[in-house]
């Protein structure tokens, strides 16, 4: 039974099957992960297009965090998500796990104050696009790569703590008020 | 605030690596596997304490992949190439090929009866990674759209379930079963991997029966 079907009915029964899954169930953080494929170190041969239509499904999706690409320019405009999905954390892909190069700070930190626009600073996480050996078969980056993109990360993170953290205590003060 | 974490996989030594294909080729016995993968998750840990990360993984060191390890854990699943699957092999081998696929190295759990959870997915792992850190515990488990869409093809599965969603009660149920028991021993963080929605959208090769043999994400 070969019929087509389209993306909507695709999406909704996908979206489901989560909601299915995690209903009811607290005391455990749950998120869900999307990207554009992870296989090959050729960026190109991925799939390329933003998050605009999933969005109306994503946002009926139960679980506390989305966990996006955003360190490729293959994910688009991180505004879509930022103003459609910003009731729930945001797992920040800030760093590619198909390049040997390590990610400055300075781009890092770029990329959380894009979504720092959308999100309170306490519901935003970082780590990178996707997996850093998604595939026994084809390993795409080494431990020491791998190792100095999480360390540059973690750098990334403590500046934006040190710049960021009155803003979340304030929320905190004025909420009391 | 700011609490970094990873997506999921390490990469591999070159030791683990021979190890899982002995393991594959049943060569290697679990338990002179499993010690391998053990230094390899310290290995991983290490890196990530030593990095300074807020929430650790354990590198899915003992994963064939992301997704085709849960042939060891589901019955009625067995670990294909997607070669085998293929119903085209030549026009399927040019796709592989354009998109940067080496041959033979990427392998689906495929579904060929009726699936339930034999052991449990990933709780030994998490149990093994919280015996080496007292920081929260990030799992990653294949999604359940994700497991539906790689496991589901006519020739092996259609007597099993005629459809691909029938599959769904019982791939729900696997999946929370694993949920509650993670949640149980301790685990802080699960995430479902659900690469292939952006296939759904983004290459128009959402069509039943052919995404089985297409999806390698």
């Amino acid at each position: 039974m070969a019929t087509r079907r389209d993306a909507g009915s695709e999406l909704k029964f996908a979206v489901d099957l989560v909601n299915r899954i995690v209903e009811g169930i607290d005391g455990i953080r749950t998120g869900v992960h999307i990207c554009r494929g992870n296989w090959s170190k050729q960026d190109s041969v991925h799939l390329s297009g933003d998050y605009e239509p999933l969005v109306p499904s994503l946002s009926k999706i139960n679980v506390q965090q989305l966990v996006l690409e955003f360190a490729t320019p293959r994910a688009g405009d991180f505004g879509i998500v930022g103003r459609n999905l910003n009731n729930r954390e945001i797992g920040l892909g800030v760093a590619s796990p198909k390049t040997e190069e390590v990610e400055s700070v300075e781009y890092i930190v770029g990329k959380v104050e894009k979504a720092l626009e959308h999100y309170q600073p306490e519901n935003i996480f970082l780590n990178p696009d996707c997996g850093f050996g998604t595939f026994s078969g084809c390993s795409i980056t080494t431990h020491e790569a791998a190792s100095a993109k999480m360390k540059r990360i973690v750098e990334a993170a403590k500046l934006l703590r040190e710049r960021y953290a009155g803003r979340a205590e304030r929320k905190v003060g004025e909420a009391a008020a | 605030m700011f609490d970094v974490t990873q997506v999921g996989s390490w990469p591999r030594s070159e030791k683990l690596l021979r190890a899982l294909e002995d393991r594959r080729n049943g060569r290697m016995t679990r338990a002179h596997f499993d010690r391998i993968a053990d230094e390899d998750v310290r290995r991983c840990i290490a890196a990530q304490t030593e990095a300074g990360v807020d929430i650790v993984v354990d590198g899915e060191q003992r994963r064939d992949s992301f997704v085709s390890f849960v042939t060891e854990k589901v019955e009625g699943t067995k670990l294909m190439s997607m070669e085998e699957t293929a119903d085209d092999k030549k026009a399927f081998e040019q796709m592989l090929k354009a998109a940067d696929v080496k041959p033979g190295t990427i392998r689906n759990p495929v579904c060929v009866g009726k699936l339930s959870r034999r052991d449990p997915l990933a709780v030994d792992e998490f149990k093994f990674v919280r015996s080496l850190t007292d920081l929260p515990v990030k799992i990653a488990l294949p999604g359940p759209y994700l497991l539906i869409r790689t496991m589901w093809g006519p020739k092996f599965s259609r007597k099993h379930y005629p459809k691909p969603t029938d599959m769904a009660d019982d791939v729900v149920r696997i999946l929370r079963d694993e949920l509650i028991e993670l949640r149980g021993a301790g685990c802080e963080f699960v995430q479902f991997d659900e690469p292939v929605l952006t296939e759904v959208v983004h290459s128009g090769k959402a069509q039943e029966g052919e995404s089985f043999s297409r999806t390698f994400m």
